[in-house]
């Protein structure tokens, strides 16, 4: 089967960080996790928009907690797109979170085979990111064959790096693995932590959030080419000046390059990074 | 070769050495080249042959050569800074040639290649071996014991001559090292070998020593830390009041602990101790006057509660393939470098620094007593380094010497730990984050000094940048930011300022750095670091 923009539809969850995606693309669809203060439970992105979040987020009693989508939100959004033939649902990292398993429930009871759900092993703009790879093979014109061959590279040489402020949010939700021990809140000690298969892994601890910009200017420099096949998304939690250095050093550095995607962390990536996180993506793709 | 009076010969032999030296000590203490209050050379050579003087008590060597071990084995295990280390290789040196003679007497010619043996070992310790030190003393003293051991003169005669010599080699230090020069002294170390070498002629030609010895007693203030403490609880505490009684309260606390320091005047008494009994401590103050700014660490219990709590959620960490060794002045530092560790891997700190020169068994021990396969040592002072390298060449596992000269050049070090990886790794990303470090310090002047130009009094402040004199005066945040805007020279993004003992209040130089430097971070902390009232550094 030829996939086209026409045919196929891609379906993001809201940890993807792309609140915008049905708007700028029309056969794209965000499903919302929700976000819930107290008793109070939002849909992330929807009823609670990334400001509104980190607005709220000082006054909060308590921290907020996260849910995954029901199948049923799935089953809804994928039958919303019944005039597409083919359906790739871009999720979390099953690791982080039980979405991915809510979009295979709700494919396999659908039943139409129409529907691949993706565990991309990664989380936020990274998500975004292989969704515009993908979007770029359909403008022109592909197979499930070049798409599934394109899902395993990225999620091999996908990178991202970044910085928290405080690792307690990460540690709160759990399944931080060894990143817990790189705490270190004294002498404004940042770490500096990737994704790496669906696992938060420590990469070093630097002083400052320069220094940690510094760090991610010279990972991009020993693996990346100043090209036009290098795409680049920023991503922050209520510290937009972070991101634009971080943006601006990397215009600098790689002017070829695409920037594709400056993102506000929403509500449920934000409850998990907190406040002040920063992070950077790239991916070298010829498409 | 049986002992056959050996031992009773070197016990009086190093019982007159130390005897001479203890008597110079104080007098060695000021020959210190930096004004920086120093008790380094005098007393870190003191302790070092006293060492030996026990290792010598304890042998039970039944042959001149075991005998020899056990004296090279007690000099560097009491190894203390960088004079002590270059002694217990003179001594090892020695041990090694004497250790293989046999003949009932020692001879002048065997004394020769002793002392050769002695100069050769002590300038394999140095990497970049500088004359005007004690090594040009001892590559003296060999020199000329070698060009009289053919007159076949007898060994009290020679050391006579040796004793000679070692004056005009030590009186000709200054010639060969500008700094010494500039500050108008010759290098305490090799007035101390010479001291060492005076008792020994004294004691080998019955001559009398030209003062009486004192006895082997109370170390000063700056020697209190050197030993590891196996109380409970660091406790400190400001007693305030009116005529207080320093040394009564000295020495009632003196029952209760140990790494004591009371410090102060009639008005104000600050007390560290580290006790069993917190309590009683504090009592022994508001039996005096009213206390204040009591800080209580139990020191077993180091790690920080949230480090803990999010380690919990973690429940098969690995364990740290590393652990780190860091010589730390300062309950404020100590927290940090603990901190910094939290739970990347275990850390073992040695207390010491400017004038509290850990030894290397200290080292040793502290090396041994974490649990981790490897290890990295951080000095954090050029005169451990060497004390450094010895304990991680005699480790029984792998031990990297990360060469981190001050306090917050080993917290940059810090920053870039991480146990999971190996001591190699390690100390490449650790000596990387060093290299990218600026530092700084200032302290009080001790005694009138010119260095590079600048004339600085007795009790004014002294800013060093990367060791050197760079601003002295009256004003404390004058010094201080002229010690900052050198550090600042090249574009920085952080500085961080470490407050010691007795600091003066560093508002008005955070307010006056943030002014000239709006784009920085400046980061304060509370060191607690004795003699430096403020340590810098820029990164």
């Amino acid at each position: 089967m030829d996939l086209t923009t026409s045919n196929t539809a891609i379906v993001l969850d809201s940890t993807a960080d792309y609140p915008d995606a049905s708007a700028d693309f029309a056969n794209w669809r965000v499903v919302p996790l929700y976000v819930n203060f107290g008793d109070e439970s939002y849909r992330d992105g929807v009823d609670l928009s990334g400001p509104e979040f980190y607005a709220r987020l000082p006054s909060a009693q308590s921290l907020p907690t996260t849910s995954q989508p029901t199948p049923g939100d799935f089953v809804a959004a994928y039958k919303e797109l019944g005039d597409y033939a083919r359906i790739y649902s871009l999720h979390i990292g099953a690791t982080f979170s039980g979405t991915y398993q809510s979009a295979v429930t709700a494919a396999a009871d659908l039943g139409d085979g129409r529907v691949r759900p993706v565990d991309t092993e990664t989380a936020s703009v990274a998500i975004t990111m292989l969704g515009l790879a993908i979007q770029r093979r359909l403008d022109r014109g592909t197979t499930d064959e070049e798409i599934e061959e394109l899902i395993d590279r990225y999620k091999r040489e996908h990178r991202l790096l970044f910085t928290v402020d405080t690792l307690e949010f990460l540690a709160r939700g759990g399944r931080i693995g060894r990143a817990a021990a790189f705490a270190g809140e004294l002498l404004n000690v940042k770490p500096i932590l990737t994704i790496e298969h669906g696992e938060v892994v420590p990469v070093k601890r630097v002083r400052g959030n320069r220094k940690a910009f510094q760090e991610f200017v010279h990972a991009v420099e020993t693996e990346t080419t100043d090209s036009t096949t290098v795409h680049f998304g920023t991503a922050q939690a209520h510290a937009p000046e972070r991101a634009d250095e971080v943006a601006k050093m990397i215009r600098h550095l790689r002017p070829h390059a695409d920037l594709e995607v400056e993102a506000l962390l929403g509500a449920v990536i934000g409850t998990h990074a907190g406040p002040g996180a920063v992070a950077l993506f790239w991916f070298t793709d010829s498409v | 070769m049986t002992l056959n009076g050996d031992l009773e010969v070197l016990q009086a032999i190093v019982d007159g050495a130390l005897a001479s030296l203890e008597a110079s000590r104080q007098r060695i203490d000021d020959l210190n080249v930096y004004p920086v209050p120093d008790g380094d050379t005098g007393t870190n050579l003191t302790l070092t042959v006293r060492a030996v003087a026990d290792a010598v008590d304890r042998t039970s060597a039944a042959s001149r050569q075991s005998l020899a071990r056990d004296v090279a084995r007690g000099a560097l295990m009491g190894a203390r800074g960088n004079s002590g280390v270059i002694f217990s290789q003179i001594v090892r040196g020695a041990a090694d040639v004497l250790g293989e003679t046999d003949g009932p007497r020692i001879d002048a010619h065997a004394a020769a290649l002793a002392l050769r043996g002695a100069s050769d070992a002590a300038y394999r310790a140095v990497r970049r071996p500088v004359e005007g030190t004690m090594l040009s003393v001892i590559r003296e003293l060999a020199e000329e014991a070698e060009a009289r051991a053919n007159e076949g003169p007898a060994l009290g005669e020679l050391l006579v001559e040796l004793v000679r010599r070692g004056e005009i080699a030590v009186a000709r230090t200054p010639e060969q090292l500008q700094v010494l020069r500039d500050a108008g002294v010759v290098d305490a170390g090799g007035a101390g070998l010479l001291e060492l070498v005076r008792g020994v002629a004294a004691t080998v030609s019955g001559e009398p020593l030209p003062a009486p010895p004192p006895e082997r007693g109370q170390l000063g203030i700056e020697a209190v830390h050197q030993e590891l403490s196996p109380y409970k609880y660091c406790t400190v505490f400001l007693v305030e009041g009116k005529d207080l009684d320093r040394d009564g309260l000295e020495d009632d606390l003196e029952k209760l602990g140990d790494s004591l320091l009371v410090v102060g005047d009639a008005n104000a008494l600050k007390v560290h101790v580290h006790t069993d009994d917190p309590g009683a401590a504090l009592a022994l103050g508001t039996a005096m006057g009213t206390i204040d700014g009591v800080e209580i660490a139990n020191m077993h219990e180091q790690t920080q509660d949230r480090s803990a709590r999010l380690l919990a959620a973690v429940p098969d960490l690995p364990t740290a393939t590393t652990g780190v060794v860091a010589v730390v002045a300062g309950d404020g530092n100590r927290r940090l470098f603990e901190t910094l560790a939290g739970a990347l891997g275990p850390i073992a700190i040695v207390e010491g620094g400017q004038t509290m020169n850990p030894s290397t068994a200290e080292l040793l021990a502290a090396v041994e007593s974490l649990p981790s396969e490897q290890a990295i040592l951080l000095p954090n002072n050029s005169n451990v380094l060497m004390a450094a390298e010895q304990a991680a060449a005699n480790a029984p596992r792998p031990v990297h010497v990360v060469a981190a000269d001050s306090i917050p050049a080993g917290l940059a070090a810090m920053v870039a730990y991480d146990g999971s990886r190996s001591a190699e790794e390690n100390a490449a990303e650790m000596r990387d984050a060093i290299a990218h470090v600026a530092t700084g310090e200032v302290t009080v002047a001790s005694r009138d000094v010119e260095l590079g130009g600048l004339a600085i009094h007795k009790g004014q402040w002294l800013g060093l940048a990367a060791g050197d004199p760079i601003a002295g005066g009256d004003d404390f945040t004058d010094v201080a930011a002229a010690v900052a805007d050198r550090l600042l020279a090249e574009p920085r993004d952080l500085l961080t300022l470490l407050t010691g003992v007795d600091a003066p209040p560093v508002d008005a130089l955070v307010e006056r750095i943030a002014a000239g430097h709006p784009d920085l971070d400046v980061d304060v902390r509370d060191g607690g670091q004795p003699h430096y009232q403020l340590l810098l550094s820029a990164e």
